[in-house]
């Protein structure tokens, strides 16, 4: 098996429901251990030709309940995106060119939570090697076009072909952080990592995003994916 | 003793109740009601000496929201204000009212927002108390006419804060080709000013003390009496609404619009009373003064508009424009008071005023002469405009240029904020993120550029914890012209802070 068969397999058995929802704790933690906590709800669905639609709604804390975040995703397409903001009541088209920029403050960028296509990199099987008492391969995937990270270093298990850990280097060829991927779960035949975890060791901070009441194949409507549901909230 | 008395609540606030005050959230199957809210303590410090100070203000607002089911559901934004910028003008009353200008706010209890919401497939409905937001520009947006706007601050509070909601009734429609949305609004509520000696009390309302004659009279002293609106019946036909038809093609947001309704901005007629007075029999020797009665006034206008935004590479760029028919513009009061009071015009009042003195035999000696300036330009005009916004990472950069057309303008008749026809108004606006989003640093800016006067809003917001922010600021305003947007501000520039725990 290639080290582009196993990403690929990885990347079909994580996107194998239609669609799926789940509620996300995001907690941010600075170098000093502070902690800020978000929670969000997500809404994904998958189209049959590689498009996809995703939107996040906000609820905690306060000041930016009722924020939503809308995307819709097609092969070789800039993403179109909408920012829907409560404080201004309209709904914002937003580029979408800025894939390597943080997603609200975390250490994940909008390229981590999934604005990838896998075609864009080169793979090559370096090693395996047992993470947690679990034999993974160890891939290192290096873009074709280095616009975000020069490389990537991913720890994929043998046994269910889930990411466990990622290594990201900077353009300029440093570390830069790594993410853990962890509390895998069984949802309805999906492997799904339900805690993940990215550390910057480049500035200290700390992001950890919890699953909850992740739910496969619920049969979400295209309306969800809409402006109109922006502004109604979740 | 009241800055101490906000200090205090706060802090005590702040240790005492957001446990008790926390968020509350029920959800149960398709069912869920939550109750959201914060306490605002707010202290503003006048940089210029020559205009009044303000109290600190304190705000309550609670964010009540339940649906029960995917079909429906309802929202009650309630804000309890006693504010320091306000002063009583006399009501007792403690809920603002929905038919006044001058409003008591020390203190009161503001429905900020009330309505129910029904979802079907293809149709909401939104009926009560509801703010909208047409239009794709930031702030300034010319088809954005359905609600009247709180100025008490001038207008400096951001959009949403300052739009007074308006009981109405709006039906969206859904269909994959366009979005439809309709809305109703029964009754026109009035925008709200502060009272005329408070600080952002507009300076275009206010007459000039005195008005300057070449006769040998002079100077014409002007007193004035400010009067609240008075609506018109509530019937079909003093009611508003409008129409916007949304889509999104080739990808672009684009949206047409229509709206009929009474001019959201303050218009005022200004009936004069000129007396007369006979000082000294002997050497003919009269007395003129004058008493303005400011009254507003409301017209009707149609607005027929568009609105678009779409990205270009790594750029957000957005337009907006509107056709304003019967759109009624506010001469210069100094202007047509000086005309009402010119020397000809004093002529024929003292030559009548003479008249009616020998005619009843000496004992008239005074007389009063009611004039009913024509205060207002009626014409049809433009306004339009377009803005780019810049995102990257945790930076953002907005740079927007507005400008209104008047066609028929007539130099021999000056109107308030339009010079020679045109005003074009450049905004800019810089927003950065430090350490996670917990610092946010924010500098706005608007120039006209006809009245070369420009307004400076810089802010620094820092969240000590997810549910305790604080923020300090200053708005700073420059202009040489009282008929101007922002040079009738000039006087009040002020430094601010506020303290805000949200549950």
């Amino acid at each position: 098996m290639s080290a582009y068969d196993i990403v690929k397999k990885s990347e079909d058995l994580l996107d194998q429901a239609k669609d799926s929802r789940a509620d996300m704790l995001m907690v941010l933690v600075d170098k000093k251990g502070n902690q800020r906590k978000r929670t969000l709800q997500s809404f994904v669905k998958s189209g049959d030709n590689d498009e996809s639609k995703s939107i996040i709604f906000f609820i905690t804390p306060a000041d930016v309940k009722g924020t939503s975040f809308l995307v819709w995703s097609e092969p070789d397409k800039e993403d179109d995106q909408w920012l829907y903001l409560p404080a201004l009541r309209r709904v914002r088209q937003i580029s979408s060119s800025g894939k390597g920029e943080s997603f609200m403050g975390t250490e994940f960028t909008y390229f981590d939570m999934g604005g990838y296509d896998i075609d864009d990199n080169t793979y090559t099987l370096v090693k395996e090697e047992p993470i947690d008492n679990n034999q993974c391969y160890v891939i290192e995937a290096l873009p074709k076009v280095a616009k975000y990270y020069s490389k990537r270093i991913i720890w994929i298990r043998k046994d269910i072909f889930v990411p466990v850990k990622i290594d990201f280097y900077d353009k300029k060829g440093l570390y830069l952080k790594q993410g853990i991927f962890s509390d895998i779960k069984d949802i309805q035949g999906i492997n799904t990592p339900t805690r993940m975890e990215m550390y910057n060791k480049q500035n200290k901070r700390s992001t950890v995003i919890e699953l909850s009441n992740v739910v496969y194949d619920t049969g979400l409507k295209d309306d969800i994916f809409t402006q109109r549901y922006m502004k109604r909230g979740r | 003793m009241k800055a101490y008395g906000c200090a205090s609540l706060i802090l005590i606030f702040i240790h005492l109740m957001p446990p008790a005050l926390a968020a509350y959230q029920y959800d149960r199957q398709d069912s869920s009601i939550s109750l959201y809210g914060y306490l605002q303590g707010e202290a503003r410090y006048a940089l210029d000496d020559d205009t009044p100070d303000e109290d600190p203000s304190q705000v309550l607002n609670l964010d009540l929201r339940a649906n029960l089911g995917s079909w429906n559901s309802m929202m009650l934004v309630i804000k309890g204000i006693d504010d320091g910028k306000v002063i009583d003008p006399g009501s007792a009353r403690l809920f603002n009212e929905f038919d006044r200008i001058y409003q008591d706010r020390n203190p009161s209890v503001d429905i900020d927002e009330a309505y129910i919401d029904l979802y079907t497939r293809y149709m909401d409905v939104r009926l009560g108390i509801q703010k909208f937001a047409w239009g794709r520009l930031d702030e300034i947006n010319p088809t954005d006419n359905l609600n009247t706007e709180d100025l008490t601050r001038g207008g400096t509070d951001d959009e949403v804060e300052r739009k007074i909601g308006a009981p109405s009734l709006k039906v969206s429609m859904f269909s994959g080709i366009a979005d439809i949305e309709m809305v109703w609004i029964p009754r026109y509520v009035p925008y709200r000013l502060p009272n005329p000696q408070e600080r952002w009390f507009p300076e275009v309302m206010k007459p000039p003390a005195v008005i300057e004659t070449e006769t040998l009279i002079g100077e014409i002293p002007v007193l004035t009496t400010y009067h609240d609106i008075d609506l018109p019946a509530l019937n079909v036909r003093n009611s508003g609404g409008g129409v916007r038809v949304s889509g999104y093609i080739a990808g672009v947001d684009l949206s047409l619009s229509y709206f009929t309704g009474y001019d959201p901005m303050p218009v005022t007629d200004a009936a004069t009373d000129i007396t007369v007075t006979l000082e000294d029999v002997l050497a003919l020797s009269y007395d003129i003064d004058a008493h303005v009665d400011i009254t507003p006034r409301i017209s009707r206008i149609h607005v027929f508009g568009f609105d678009l935004t779409t990205t270009v590479g790594s750029f957000t760029i957005r337009g907006e424009g509107a056709y304003f028919k019967d759109k009624i513009y506010n001469r210069k009061l100094s202007s047509v008071l000086a005309q009402e009071l010119a020397g000809q015009r004093q002529e024929e009042m003292i030559e009548e005023f003479m008249q009616a003195y020998i005619s009843s035999g000496g004992t008239d000696t005074a007389r009063t002469f009611h004039v009913e300036p024509d205060m207002a330009i009626l014409e049809d005009s433009m306004k339009y405009g377009a803005g780019i916004d810049y995102i990257y990472g945790d930076t953002s950069v907005s740079l927007q240029c507005i400008q209104e057309y008047m066609p028929g303008f007539d130099e021999d008749k000056p109107v308030y904020f339009i010079k020679d026809g045109v005003d074009t108004v450049v905004t800019a606006s810089f927003k950065q993120f430090f350490m996670q989003n917990t610092l946010e640093i924010n500098l706005d800016a608007a120039h006209d550029i006809q009245f070369r006067d420009i307004i400076f809003k810089p802010s620094v917001k820092y969240s000590f914890t997810d549910n305790l922010q604080m923020c300090i600021g200053a708005i700073l305003i420059e202009g040489k012209y009282d008929d101007a947007l922002l040079g009738q501000f000039r006087d009040n520039d002020e430094a601010f802070a506020w303290l805000r725990c949200n549950f």
